[in-house]
């Protein structure tokens, strides 16, 4: 088993190495370099300068030559400076980092319990009209545009019925119920887009759970309806609906970088979105790698956590 | 008689635990195996479930290249599948046949592969063929989900024998039939040997059913061959140990009770780790201390063409 | 199951057949179905239905300025007086179209990666799975943003070729099947490994059947039924990819509608004109969910199981 870890950590590693690379490459492809952006619309530019200024960056410098640099520059936590904000990168990155895991914080902690109830409920008379309901429920999540339902959200309750704020963040020194006010309608935005899968998920495991030999044991015990459900079925189905969350975190950091959009929140994809609508590269480089590592350490943990649990998956 | 087939000490070895680091363990499928088949002869391949039989079958079609060792066919080395008239028949016989090509289809295309035939001349060979393994000539038209299992293992062998092979190695083809079944599929199985002279590797566990069809029966265990000898022989006085224990095992009516202390008791041991000396002293009754040091040669038993890979050859009979 | 079913003797002609009728029996799927061929025969039909209405998708008209529905636009105006059900239907065949062909684009890819894993296990196995891991560890929709941020002219492609409105639609399609091929591939893999190890293939190699062989004529018609699933979810996925990237002003640019961009400008409307940003986000959802349900129906149609 450590070696197995061992393993599969190393190649994580790896696979964050290449994938370094590919995104500073396609960062290099945006339009423009930094030397156009920075030195933008300042008349008194001669050529000469620019070139100047272009060894003096090294941008000149062949690609893997940059990529080395940046790459050791990097691994001493050092990511550059934004060159729309003029600070150090991490700066710019670290609350905005914050906002979005208070965001994908909240939004696991509504949706994982609603999807583990309503997925049971369901699950427990397949095709009844319990199951009916909750099954178009989750069709209907996971077929909708998260920005339309942003939109219809901010229509609902932020213009027609005027209950929370339509966007934006709390002035500084509000109070915490006044900052929870300006989270409910992203979370309940990302919630409702990722609860559709994590209920299909937990359907269709519950289902085949408690088809099981076990669980018809269980009722032959004579044990309440509950302690079945939950005590011997839930627990067993959980295994593939934990795989399943731990692997939603990339397509919880897009919806993420969506709602933030809608919002005007100031996190993490906000800040990647803005990065690259402004060219502000070194942003746009380390959000989209930071990004990359979260979700590929979720992918890992749900391996290694699936070994654990799992017996099975340990002696192989 | 010259031999069709010639296995020199063919071995067949797999490597487990592919991963790019690690300690790896060879899995010894077949140990030196060396026997011939003649044209138009039936030589059964016996063993338990494990013993490498289905993977020999493999060796001796090319399906699976040896790790050591060379198999001829008329003097020439079989390099690959499908060079050398030599078909199969599998076990399974919802597995052997596509679920998505109509009949017509599957029995056809080795004619396909091999090409240079017309569409039309490859289905009047297809339905020539499936009326002489006994089904309706309509059945081209069919698709296999339509046919019971006695009726795919015909489609399987008229699949076979559209290519006019000289050798057909097949692989158990009547244990996932009915017993009803099997017999009718033995019979078509004879019958095509007698009218087409074409010789059989007949891989089977089954020894009352290699009674019926085999000519010379082979031994196999645990890779390594035990016994060779012509079946009055091999059922008349088998000479090795493993074999008396199969022989016993056998149910028999009416022909007085089991003699005590010959059958293999325990489990076959694992391939990754087989047993020192004789593979087989671990399950055997009358192992001595040289059994568990020193593996016995393949020879003669009394000057008879009768091999046995046993140091007490004959004694016990 | 009855005994006469078993026999044989009502054994259906085709497999289809009995396919088919299962398929019809899913209503839902049905539904899904005919929806989607309305939406299709609209879309491609939209400018006959414009000329029968007489309006004119493009035409400005700042005096008719959020119309409410009338005979003429019978879904009303947008904020520059275009009708905005001619101009739905013609962002639906950007969106429809971009579904399709991506999703085509990225099966073809998906499918080659899977079928070579699967089929040539080992260390291209290995290797190839990595890859996929590598790809689907990747963040899509910052990623599609920047791969739609790219610029091609500094991949060395001419830059007056680049501004044609047909460009930036094939560029969608690719960027997107780029992205998402990773499920089809996955998918192929393990229905390859599946088909492989039967004794059908084994068949085919005695014969002298090499790997291209086996590929075409036993593999790919064993695994259509899980790939054609597989596309039609994928169709759908590809379908919010665009709308996003195009909402967030990377994917189709206006004039040409989408679906997506018709968004953009109706998230300031949100107070003037709500309805204008309900409408194509209600067909992008009716769609995406259209296609999940006839992707389910093709399942269960395809699945002798489920007839019981």
């Amino acid at each position: 088993m450590i070696r197995y870890t061992l393993r599969r950590t190393l190649q994580a590693v790896l696979v964050i190495l290449v994938m370094s690379f590919v995104l500073y490459n396609l960062i290099g492809l945006m339009p423009g370099d930094p030397i156009d952006v920075m030195l933008e619309g300042n008349p008194s530019v001669t050529p000469e300068l620019m070139a100047q200024m272009r060894a003096l960056y090294g941008v000149d410098q062949p690609l893997l030559v940059r990529y080395w640099r940046w790459l050791l520059a990097a691994l001493s936590g050092d990511f550059g400076y934004s060159n729309t904000y003029f600070r150090p990168v991490l700066e710019i990155l670290a609350p905005a980092m914050l906002q979005t895991v208070k965001l994908m914080v909240l939004t696991l902690a509504v949706s994982i319990p609603v999807s583990l109830l309503l997925g049971s409920i369901a699950a427990r008379r397949p095709n009844g009209w319990v199951d009916n309901v909750v099954s178009v429920l989750a069709l209907a999540s996971i077929s909708s545009p998260i920005f339309w339902l942003a939109l219809i959200f901010i229509i609902v309750f932020a213009v027609k019925l005027q209950w929370l704020p339509a966007g934006g963040s709390a002035m500084a020194g509000a109070s915490f119920g006044e900052q929870l006010t300006y989270l409910v309608l992203p979370v309940l935005t990302l919630a409702s887009f990722t609860s559709g899968q994590f209920i299909r998920y937990v359907r269709a495991s519950m289902i085949e759970t408690l088809n099981a030999d076990f669980i018809r044991t269980a009722h032959a015990k004579g044990l309440s309806e509950p302690t079945v459900v939950l005590r011997h079925g839930l627990r067993n189905a959980m295994l593939p609906v934990v795989t399943v969350i731990a692997l939603s975190f990339g397509s919880l950091m897009s919806g993420a970088l969506v709602v933030e959009t809608m919002y005007g929140m100031l996190g993490m994809g906000k800040a990647v979105y803005d990065a690259i609508v402004n060219k502000d590269f070194n942003v746009a480089l380390a959000g989209l790698l930071f990004a990359t590592v979260v979700t590929l350490a979720s992918s890992l943990l749900a391996d290694l956590a699936y070994g654990w649990l799992d017996p099975r998956v340990r002696l192989e | 008689m010259t031999a069709l087939l010639e296995a020199r000490d063919v071995s067949v070895r797999f490597p487990l635990g592919g991963s790019w680091f690690g300690p790896r363990q060879i899995l010894r499928a077949v140990e030196n195996v060396s026997f011939d088949i003649s044209a138009g002869e039936t030589l059964a391949l016996v063993g338990e479930s494990g013993s490498g039989k289905t993977t020999l079958g493999h060796a001796v079609s090319g399906l699976r290249k040896p790790t050591g060792g060379s198999v001829t066919f008329r003097g020439a080395p079989v390099q690959r599948a499908g060079e050398k008239p030599i078909q199969l028949v599998f076990q399974d016989p919802f597995s052997a046949l596509d679920p998505r090509m109509l009949v017509g289809d599957i029995v056809a295309e080795p004619l396909r592969i091999k090409g240079g035939f017309s569409a039309s001349q490859r289905r009047d060979r297809a339905g020539e063929i499936l009326g002489q393994v006994g089904l309706p000539a309509d059945s081209i038209t069919r698709y296999p989900h339509e046919f019971s299992g006695g009726q795919r293992q015909r489609i399987a062998i008229a699949r076979a024998l559209i290519s006019d092979p000289e050798l057909i190695v097949a692989d158990e083809p009547l244990s996932a039939l009915d017993v009803s079944v099997q017999s009718q599929v033995l019979n078509l199985m004879k019958d095509i040997q007698e009218k087409r002279g074409i010789a059989y590797l007949f891989i089977s566990h089954d020894l009352g059913v290699v009674n019926h069809l085999a000519d010379r029966v082979a031994v196999l265990y645990l890779g390594r061959l035990m016994e060779i000898a012509s079946r009055q022989d091999l059922f008349g006085q088998p000479s090795h140990p493993y074999t008396r224990a199969l022989l016993t095992a056998l149910p028999r009516v009416g022909r007085g009770r089991r003699k005590p202390g010959q059958g293999a008791s325990g489990e076959i041991p694992s391939p990754l780790s087989p047993p020192t000396g004789c593979v087989f002293h671990t399950r055997c009754p009358m192992a001595q201390k040289v059994c568990t040091e020193q593996a016995p040669e393949l020879l003669a038993v009394d000057g008879r063409p009768q091999f046995s890979a046993c140091h007490f050859r004959g004694s016990g009979a | 199951m009855s005994v006469a079913s078993i026999q044989g003797a009502q054994a259906p002609r085709s497999i289809w057949n009995a396919r088919w009728s299962r398929f019809r029996r899913h209503r839902l799927a049905v539904a899904a179905t005919i929806f989607l061929v309305a939406l299709g025969v609209a879309c491609a039909g939209a400018d006959l239905i414009a000329a029968a209405l007489g309006v004119d998708p493009s035409t400005v008209d700042l005096f008719a300025r959020f119309d409410p529905p009338s005979a003429k636009h019978l879904l009303g105006t947008d904020e520059i007086g275009r009708d905005v059900l001619v101009r739905l239907l013609h962002g639906g065949r950007i969106s429809l179209m971009v579904g399709l062909l991506a999703t085509a684009l990225g099966g073809v890819f998906g499918v080659l990666i899977g079928v070579l894993s699967g089929y040539l296990e080992g260390r291209t196995d290995a290797f190839l799975m990595r890859f996929t891991d590598c790809v689907l560890s990747l963040p899509i929709i910052p990623l599609l943003i920047v791969l739609g941020a790219v610029d091609l002219a500094k991949l060395g492609l001419p830059s007056s070729w680049l501004n044609s409105p047909s460009v930036s639609f094939w560029r969608i399609v690719v960027v997107i099947a780029l992205v998402d091929w990773t499920a089809i591939a996955r998918i192929s893999r393990a229905a390859t490994l599946s088909v492989k190890h039967r004794d059908f293939v084994q068949a085919a190699r005695a014969s002298g059947a090499g790997s291209l062989y086996n590929i075409f004529a036993h593999v790919l018609p064993n695994i259509a039924t899980p790939l054609i699933v597989a596309c039609a979810l994928t169709v759908g996925r590809v379908i919010l990819f665009e709308s996003t990237l195009s909402f967030l002003g990377f994917g189709v640019v206006p004039p040409t509608p989408t679906w997506g961009n018709m968004l953009t400008n109706a998230q300031e409307l949100v107070t003037s004109a709500p309805l204008l940003a309900i409408y194509p986000g209600l067909l992008i959802l009716l769609t995406v969910i259209a296609v999940n349900l006839i992707g389910d129906g093709i399942r269960v149609a395809f699945d002798p199981r489920s007839d019981s």
